[in-house]
């Protein structure tokens, strides 16, 4: 029994209305097709091109166009761009509010690259900021956050998140000894410091919508972080321990919500983590071939127990 | 000869799409639950991260068992008991993959290991046998037998379990078979394109009657992965082929082609896109239409490398221009229908399986894209061009 046939025996059984069939009908027979996720992709990909033609042209003509026009039309697209949100945009509110029309997003994405493209162009040419892009990062990281915030914008967001993450990445890359082991615990505060943000605007009720986009970047910058830690030959202990305590705070936190990417991030990270301790203490291609069998074989069975107990698609 | 029945899989589809519509507000709580207990599967599926990766560690055990047995018992690669050893291990691992379907697994990870597994122990067991019985198969012509049994061994799959990748796996099989019977690089990709124009065929044929069922998705995602291969076959600037051979040191020229075949080739590109999409917008169907548009993009992008003009690096900004534009003329004209509907489509959001394809991809993208799009810093000077992508969102560095 097809669809179509079973929406005509649920009206005859009075369960929906003749017009609740005529649409559902309607829809299970493409009728009418929406070609809205068609449109946004276009849009997204005509907005990404676009600033990709706009920075090679610039990087390329730069010397030919001058400055000053490079700069005024750069200034031109981000000031449009910014008054067309600010003028069609619905009062602010902490809930998650609906997009006023098709294109909303992607001007303010338009802009927010373009802004990017011109502090770049900025510094490159005329070394404004004097090398502190970390400084240039952070300001463009606090602006972004207030855009994607204003108008409730995750292409926004996690824009704002990457260059936070660049801010925390340059302002080590200017220490001139211990990079790994830096560059590890920066992530570590870095992923921490994302989840308590996100968790404080959870709390207050800010945009409550946008902690997943928070949760996800922390978790794999933190898991990539500590299993560098575990991969490298001398004080891996402290770092298995913290991605223990890492996989452990993941299934606390995914399998109560059914928000499974947290249990795959659990599962993949902390056993390759394990294996890359345990391989090296085993000896001999049969042995390393029988821990993955049987460490497998155990994590196969967790994990069907788990897709039965909480994983189960209705 | 599916694993699956029709009845339970038709009441899945019908499952998802109550969910759906239920998620939109098309239906009531009371009526959704209703609806919702007259479509019980006994088919075990679990959610798409689960999926993955119990088919990981799917993977990582039939691997390793394979491994660990040879090991055990001390056999070499040119040991003649290999090949048939590997492929007694296709069969139990297919065997394996069939009982779990027996059992209700479906979509579950487990079963799908099991049977990739199964044809890449057959591919590899048939290599193994044909190389350790007459030294290289090429001397004596057999070699073809390894990608027909992985063509075979995947439709095979693809049909028993609808795996759609079953199916990519078997396009991906065919420009190997080519490479077996003949060493002209036109031939080749004519060969290539008549398998997959003779597969678009026979889909488009079955799937006629399929219009409404749970099999027309699966369908419509085969029709456009056929597409897909016959236009990537044909675009000589994009062909897998080459690109996989100059990814080896073997950079090909197109100039290898003679004129007659390279102009055609550059009249397919134009004529593909425009067929494909024609025949998504009159099926009104979603896969098939996005194939039309990648590959109507990629025609633009590689136009002027097939005509040998200049690029010019504002190219870029004209085709973001062009889609932004084509976006909004479509949007515009679709609102100015009635209800906003025009021949039967619309701009209005139908379904919060979009809006969830969304929220992904904006954090997935928003994470990537700027890599690609913005320029990256540099300290040098004023003459220093620019560019290189490594800069993240707002020019985020690539160092975390």
């Amino acid at each position: 029994m097809n669809i179509i046939t079973r929406l005509e025996q649920w009206k005859e059984q009075g369960v929906i209305s003749a017009e609740q069939h005529a649409f559902l009908a309607g829809l299970s027979r493409g009728e009418p097709f929406s070609l809205f996720l068609e449109l946004n992709i276009l849009l997204y990909a005509g907005i990404l091109t676009f600033v990709a033609g706009l920075g090679l042209t610039v990087s390329t003509w730069s010397q030919q166009l001058g400055d000053v026009l490079v700069l005024s039309v750069l200034s031109m697209i981000f000031g449009a761009s910014l008054w067309y949100c600010f003028s069609r945009a619905p009062a602010w509110s902490a809930a998650e509010v609906p997009s006023p029309g098709l294109i909303f997003d992607y001007v303010l994405y338009l802009g927010s690259l373009t802004w990017s493209l011109e502090l770049t162009y900025l510094e490159t040419r005329l070394h404004l900021l004097s090398g502190a892009w970390d400084v240039y990062l952070l300001a463009t990281a606090i602006l972004f956050f207030f855009l994607a915030y204003r108008f409730d914008n995750r292409f926004v967001l996690s824009l704002a998140l990457t260059s936070l993450a660049g801010w925390f990445g340059l302002t080590i890359s200017h220490w001139p000894s211990h990079q790994d082991e830096a560059y590890r615990q920066y992530a570590i505060l870095y992923s921490v410091f994302v989840v308590f943000a996100g968790a404080i605007l959870q709390l207050r009720g800010w945009k409550t919508h946008f902690f997943g986009t928070y949760l996800n970047i922390a978790a794999n910058v933190l898991f990539w972080a500590l299993l560098s830690g575990v991969f490298q030959q001398d004080g891996r202990a402290v770092w298995f321990l913290g991605l223990l305590a890492a996989c452990a705070a993941c299934l606390a936190w995914g399998l109560p919500r059914r928000q499974f990417a947290f249990v795959a991030y659990a599962a993949v990270y902390g056993y390759v983590g394990l294996s890359s301790i345990l391989i090296r203490e085993i000896h001999g291609d049969t042995a390393i071939l029988s821990y993955f069998v049987v460490t497998g074989a155990a994590m196969l069975v967790v994990l069907v127990l788990t897709a039965r107990r909480f994983g189960r698609e209705a | 000869m599916r694993a699956y029945s029709t009845s339970s899989e038709e009441v899945l589809f019908a499952r998802n799409l109550l969910k759906d519509w239920a998620g939109e507000g098309f239906l009531s709580d009371e009526q959704y639950q209703r609806m919702e207990q007259e479509t019980v599967s006994e088919l075990r599926r679990t959610n798409i991260f689960l999926r993955l990766v119990l088919f990981f560690f799917t993977v990582v055990i039939v691997g390793a068992a394979v491994g660990l047995f040879f090991m055990a018992f001390s056999w070499n690669s040119t040991s003649q008991a290999v090949g048939p050893l590997l492929l007694i291990f296709a069969a139990v691992s297919y065997a394996a993959a069939e009982f779990a379907v027996s059992r209700g697994l479906y979509r579950y990870g487990i079963e799908e290991g099991l049977a990739a597994g199964s044809i890449a122990l057959l591919c590899v067991g048939m290599a193994a046998i044909l190389f350790t019985s007459h030294g290289s198969p090429k001397s004596n012509g057999t070699e073809f037998l390894i990608p027909a049994t992985g063509v075979v061994a995947s439709l095979w799959i693809w049909h028993r379990f609808g795996l759609f990748y079953a199916f990519l796996a078997a396009m991906l099989f065919v420009p190997w078979l080519s490479g077996c019977w003949t060493s002209s690089h036109s031939a080749q990709h004519l060969i290539v394109a008549a398998f997959y124009a003779i597969g678009l065929v026979t889909v488009a044929g079955l799937r006629s009657r399929h219009r409404f069922s749970h099999l027309n998705g699966e369908y419509s995602i085969v029709e456009a992965l056929l597409w897909f291969g016959i236009y990537l076959t044909f675009n000589l600037q994009l062909s897998s082929v080459d690109l996989f051979r100059q990814s080896w040191g073997d950079p090909r020229s197109t100039a290898e082609f003679s004129r007659t075949f390279y102009w055609a080739t550059w009249v397919m590109t134009w004529c593909i896109p425009s067929a494909a999409l024609s025949r998504g917008l009159h099926r009104k169907d979603r896969f098939v239409i996005a194939v039309g548009g990648i590959i109507a993009i990629l025609t633009l992008v590689t136009n002027k490398s097939y005509l040998g003009w200049q690029r010019h690096p504002w190219d870029p900004m004209l085709l973001g221009v062009l889609l932004i534009g084509i976006a909004l003329f479509l949007h515009r004209w679709l609102s100015k229908g009635t209800d906003g509907i025009r021949h039967g489509f619309t701009a209005q959001r139908l379904s919060g399986k979009d809006k969830r394809w969304m929220n992904a991809a904006s954090v997935a993208f928003g994470l990537a894209s700027p890599h690609s799009t913005t320029v990256s810093p540099q300290t040098g000077g004023p003459e220093v061009r620019f560019g290189g992508g490594d800069s993240g969102g707002g020019g985020a560095t690539s160092d975390f």
